[in-house]
């Protein structure tokens, strides 16, 4: 079980997160829908940790004051205090937006970077795995992340983040900028995932229309507030929601 | 067949310099301008245990690159990741601590041409007629050594590989469970080891002089900068290339312009190639 309470985000005075609530149960596909700069991706790195070092760096460098309220529950422990190194490890792993793939490691680099965290037995058993679900990835294996193209380079995003061992896998616009041919694979992949590793997986987008035959339970974001909630068909029965995030 | 054998010693021996320092920039983007102070502050250290304890040779040394290395790993914990991230903070706080360990080392009493290491094999070999003694094919092989060990260690070695994650996108990294701040202290302690090693290889060549940790940070930096910042494989292309220029004009012209070719080789690439022959971190962003 993973919940947030009460997150609260400000970049100085400017709100990012207002109270956003979640749960996450064991298993879940969870989608989080919004447009740019609803606070998708501020409530990833909120959830991963990875805003605890953006607060650090901008306080070193006496930039923006980023403040962050709220709690992350991870079986009821809180978890809000931890680095984002420490999150990984307990089970926490965030995909990036934009991906963020090592451009200058190799494909195979860039998943044993991933499996930094894994045992050897893990790492063996997931590279199988990787190249299991994204047959593409073989053939490229000794091309440099760099030169792959967005979908490619997303597949390895996710296959680099499985290393990690993730119970919760989060993924941050995993659909962004690619073909729908390619959204529609990286769908199938996701539902695969949870349904043969029983990860538990948050997922955000823009526009929720590939996503939506997935997930379990959705949260719509607007300016920074989570207003709407519920599982799919309470999503869809919301005419505001309908012609907004999934152009029905 | 001079200029071959001299070319290969002087550009293996600019590697040395360079390498530790390029390794902590390339992973922790910290300009580390106390490593001079480093290379020095190691040979007294082996030059004082050889000496004042009379510990064997071998003991000194590698007692004394664990103490650089633990010192060097200090320097970051205490002192440089308070203003981690921030350049011109960073290079003048490592500059200062490097000025205050060298002439902190030269108040103590550390000066004049008193202070050698013993060789590792005296002697010397003719070499397809050139006369190179041991001292210099062991910094030659230990060169070798030091370049492939490096590579082994970071493309099969899982701490190798996260080092080399954390240079490319160090939130990345930090999101695959990567501890930045844990990482970064390991390539300072790299890096001291490595400004230790070429001191302790390169120190018997000549006398411990406080000067040297000037003369070895411009080198470094000259090779860094020429080869692309943060880039070991061009730093040890620049090592080269520096290197056979430097020899070129000790035979040629003479041999006090050994600094300049050094110094000009910097402004050049500058004006020529700010991203230095292996940027390639840069140019792949720009094609993107």
């Amino acid at each position: 079980m993973f919940e947030a309470r009460g997150l609260m985000v400000f970049y100085e005075n400017m709100l990012a997160l207002n109270n956003v609530s979640l749960q996450v149960e064991a298993k879940r596909i969870i989608g989080i829908f919004g447009a740019n700069s609803a606070g998708k991706s501020t409530l990833m790195y909120t959830l991963s940790g990875i805003i605890l070092d953006m607060k650090r760096k901008e306080e070193m460098a006496g930039g923006e004051r980023i403040t962050v309220l709220g709690q992350v529950l991870l079986e009821g422990q809180d978890i809000m205090g931890f680095k984002p190194s420490r999150r990984a490890r307990q089970g926490l792993v965030l995909c990036p937006e934009r991906r963020r793939i090592f451009p200058e490691s190799t494909v195979l680099e860039n998943l044993l970077i991933g499996g930094y965290l894994a045992t050897a037995r893990q790492k063996k058993e997931t590279l199988d795995y990787v190249f299991q679900i994204f047959p593409a990835l073989v053939p490229l294996k000794n091309r440099e992340g760099g030169f792959l193209s967005g979908g490619e380079q997303q597949m390895l995003a996710i296959g680099r983040a499985l290393m990690a061992q993730p119970r919760i896998l989060m993924l941050d616009e995993p659909l962004m900028g690619l073909s729908p041919l390619v959204q529609a694979m990286l769908v199938r992949s996701i539902r695969e995932i949870r349904n043969q590793r029983g990860i538990t997986i948050l997922v955000s987008e823009q526009y929720a229309r590939p996503l939506i035959p997935i997930i379990d339970y959705g949260y719509i974001l607007e300016n920074g507030t989570a207003v709407l909630e519920g599982n799919r068909q309470d999503l869809l029965d919301n005419p505001d929601v309908r012609s907004a995030y999934f152009g029905v | 067949m001079e200029i071959l054998v001299y070319g290969i010693v002087n550009s293996v021996t600019l590697a040395l310099m360079a390498l530790g320092f390029t390794l902590v920039y390339g992973i922790s983007g910290l300009p580390n301008f106390a490593h001079g102070a480093l290379y020095v502050i190691t040979g007294f250290i082996v030059w004082s245990l050889l000496n004042t304890l009379k510990v064997p040779y071998l003991a000194a040394v590698i007692l004394a690159l664990l103490v650089t290395g633990l010192i060097g790993a200090a320097i970051y914990y205490f002192i440089l990741i308070r203003i981690r991230g921030m350049a011109t903070s960073e290079i003048i706080a490592s500059y200062a601590i490097g000025l205050a360990i060298l002439e902190g080392l030269r108040w103590g009493g550390f000066k004049g041409m008193t202070y050698t290491l013993p060789a590792f094999i005296p002697g010397s070999l003719n070499l397809g007629g050139v006369e190179i003694d041991y001292q210099r094919i062991v910094v030659v092989l230990l060169g070798a050594a030091v370049m492939g060990g490096l590579w082994l260690f970071t493309h099969y070695n899982r701490i190798g590989l996260a080092l080399r994650g954390m240079a490319q996108d160090e939130r990345a990294a930090m999101m695959l469970g990567i501890d930045s701040d844990r990482m970064a202290i390991l390539s300072m302690f790299l890096g001291s080891v490595l400004a230790g090693l070429a001191a302790v290889a390169l120190l018997p060549l000549g006398n411990i002089v406080v000067e040297a940790g000037y003369n070895v940070l411009i080198m470094a930096i000259a090779v860094c900068i020429v080869g692309g910042l943060g880039s070991w494989v061009g730093a040890v292309l620049a090592a080269f290339v520096i290197g056979f220029a430097q020899i070129l004009t000790v035979v040629y012209l003479e041999p006090h312009f050994q600094m300049v070719v050094a110094i000009l080789a910097i402004i050049v690439t500058l004006i020529l190639k700010p991203s230095g022959l292996f940027g390639r971190q840069k140019e792949l962003e720009e094609r993107v």
